[in-house]
């Protein structure tokens, strides 16, 4: 883009400066949204009851299934408008913003018709019991209803983002935290409106950002901006989206069918409190993992640079930081963890058995989370340099292809453990494939030549 | 000549589009970029020409790039983040189309969608070359020394990704009429006196500014 700095500066600056420059911004975004999840269990925990966070943790692969159609979307329409926009080509970028308005609307408004009637089977599904349905279908209820204002939200987000104004869509990011954080507790605590309170306080938190971005792209004078005639569907533009959302949509739709199998069978063998416990435990994980994402997102520009440089001695340093900091605070996650479980899931509940089976699963989950930081640098890096295939293929090993058949292994010979005990074994492995790949091509760097 | 002119080419693969260009850019002494955009781009944006190479004209539509597409940083992507993508390629590969343009003088720009980069220069002239499809096998067969039916397959192929590679950056259609200035069929008049219409074109400026294509 004519607009961004050279990006020769990416082969000459110190690497630990420009480290910080590219991935501060993204640790602060990922950080933020992670909190936001945070905080509302937090609430749930305290305002409402041990129960309650079993029923918010059974929505959560619907949560994600939600998000999955608007990464279908936002995702492409990033790339598109940034592509459009490298070239000028600002009729076009228009276009991408006004059809993708209109995909958000239509998907979000048919998502929740789709759920609305099927929403008990759906939720019985996810791993919901008589005791746990009120929770989660109070919640979802009044997310559903407000899910095309998320659609929307995101969506325009993504797009102010890629039409080079990263600070107004990082501001209307923490202000969406902000509000969250504020209305929450209101809702729950003076208005005793329960679950329903939270879901009120994320919708609303959602609304208020979306007015703004809507006020932000009213003015004409933006080079990305409402225009008349950008709304309507364009079948090639759609398909463009589409097509380049499908990975991340993929992704997304593949985390939440795992995170159903866990509950499912956490709830087979332990019953729903141990559902609540995991979502204790994703909270505290998905912190962690944003964190590392933030500091991958940084690392990928600068390595993905010097490689295509055959600056191979500055890909080796940017990508030795990267998983230092990225090993380290997935250490910190460890060790706090597995030394202070009482005190950090004391944050969620106070309720002595969701605590028990809470501290439980935290120290079994997070015994092989220092190997994660690394697992997760190298798959990035593998993506920086151009070799999707392979960076695809170790993050499905840690998600998917491992843990999946564990969990449907483990538990018939070690029952609630088996569940449990799949999260780090699969980690472990991953980690494993990780290191072998990595050893192998950091051979082939110091023989100098593009592998 | 006394005013500038920035001829663009695009050209159906084996068409002699690029034997075209040369001739032009020699007769009229003015430079010549074909192949050389690529080493260009790599000299502006420090990447190795071997990464243009690989993308030079081509869409990745296999499945592992469309997987990784916005992976895993879900809904940060923007091209310049993927330094190595496509897009990424394709946004230093204009820019260094820019960059001769700006230098002011006259070229000859073969492919890489320059006449879409460079659209909104007042002096830039467009055409389009095509050719029988026995002359362009024939040129194939010729240039790459393999059999006819070899050749025709390269031809179908090339043709098909330099269609998708200029329709996913430009929104237009690659070798439709309305996409360009001039479209021009070789077989008509032959080599020499296709390069000689052109360069009447040129000289009799018969170009109106306001009559870019849509």
């Amino acid at each position: 883009m004519s607009t961004s700095p050279s990006p020769l500066v990416l082969g000459t600056e110190p690497i630990g400066k420009l480290l910080a420059q590219y991935a501060l911004p993204a640790i602060i975004a990922m950080t933020a949204s992670s909190l936001y999840n945070m905080v509302d269990s937090i609430f749930i925990g305290h305002g409402v009851g041990h129960l309650a966070i079993a029923g918010l943790a059974i929505t959560h692969p619907l949560m994600n299934l939600a998000a999955a159609f608007g990464s279908l979307v936002g995702v492409g329409a990033s790339t598109l408008v940034s592509v459009k926009l490298g070239q000028k080509d600002y009729k076009s970028a228009n276009r991408v913003l006004g059809n993708v308005l209109t995909l958000n609307i239509i998907l979000g408004i048919a998502f929740s018709l789709l759920c609305f009637p099927f929403l008990d089977t759906v939720l019985y599904f996810f791993g919901a019991s008589e005791q746990t349905i009120p929770y989660a279908r109070d919640f979802m209820h009044v997310i559903l209803t407000g899910n095309v204002v998320t659609h929307m939200y995101l969506g325009l987000n993504a797009i102010i983002r890629s039409a080079g104004n990263p600070k107004m869509a990082m501001y209307t990011t923490l202000l969406s935290v902000g509000i969250n954080i504020v209305l929450a507790p209101i809702f729950i605590f003076a208005f005793k409106w329960g679950i329903k309170g939270a879901a009120w306080a994320t919708v609303i938190a959602q609304t208020i950002p979306l007015i703004m971005q809507i006020v932000h792209l009213m003015n004409p004078n933006r080079v990305v901006s409402f225009r008349k005639g950008i709304f309507r569907l364009k079948g090639d533009l759609v398909r463009g989206i589409l097509s380049i959302g499908m990975s991340p949509f993929l992704m997304n739709v593949c985390s939440c069918l795992v995170v159903i199998l866990i509950n499912r069978g956490l709830k087979q063998y332990d019953g729903d409190i141990a559902i609540g416990a995991y979502g204790i435990i994703n909270r505290i994980i998905f912190l962690y993992l944003m964190i590392v994402m933030g500091l991958n997102q940084g690392m990928q520009p600068i390595a993905g640079y010097n490689y295509g440089a055959k600056r191979f001695e500055r890909v080796s340093a940017v990508t030795r930081i990267t998983i230092l900091w990225a090993v380290g605070i997935t250490v910190f996650g460890a060790i706090t963890s597995e030394l202070f479980p009482h005190f950090i899931v004391g944050w969620f509940t106070t309720d002595t058995e969701l605590v028990d089976k809470s501290v439980y699963g935290l120290r079994i989950v997070f015994a092989a989370f220092p190997l994660v930081g690394f697992q997760m640098v190298v798959s990035t890096f593998f993506l920086s340099i151009g070799k999707p295939k392979i960076a695809i293929f170790l993050s499905v090993t840690r998600q998917m292809l491992f843990l999946v058949p564990f969990l449907i292994i483990l538990p018939h010979f070690f029952q609630i453990l088996g569940v449990w005990i799949s999260l780090p074994v699969s980690d472990f492995i991953a980690f494993a494939f990780a290191a072998i790949m990595f050893i192998r091509i950091k051979r082939s760097f110091s023989k100098q030549h593009i592998p | 000549m006394k005013k500038r002119v920035i001829i663009t080419i695009g050209r159906q693969f084996g068409s002699g589009g690029r034997v075209i260009g040369q001739r032009l850019a020699k007769d009229l002494g003015i430079a010549y970029y074909d192949k050389e955009l690529l080493a260009e781009a790599a000299k502006e944006s420090g990447i190795s020409d071997e990464f243009f190479e690989k993308a030079d004209e081509r869409t990745n539509n296999s499945l592992a790039y469309v997987l990784s597409m916005g992976f895993p940083s879900m809904g940060f992507y923007t091209p310049h983040s993927e330094m190595l993508s496509p897009e990424s390629l394709f946004l230093f590969q204009s820019e260094a189309i820019q960059k001769i343009a700006d230098k002011g003088n006259s070229c000859v720009l073969v492919g890489r969608c320059a006449d879409y980069v460079l659209r909104d220069y007042p002096d830039l002239l467009s055409f389009f070359i095509h050719n029988k499809p026995e002359n362009r096998i024939q040129t194939i067969v010729e240039r790459q020394q393999i059999s006819k039916e070899a050749a025709l397959d390269l031809m179908k192929k090339t043709d098909k990704s330099r269609a998708a590679y200029y329709k996913y950056y430009t929104d237009k259609e690659w070798g439709m009429s309305s996409s360009y200035h001039f479209s021009i069929n070789v077989s008509l008049l032959g080599l020499d006196d296709t390069v000689e219409l052109i360069k009447t074109i040129i000289h009799k400026n018969i170009f109106v500014q306001e009559a870019t294509p849509a």
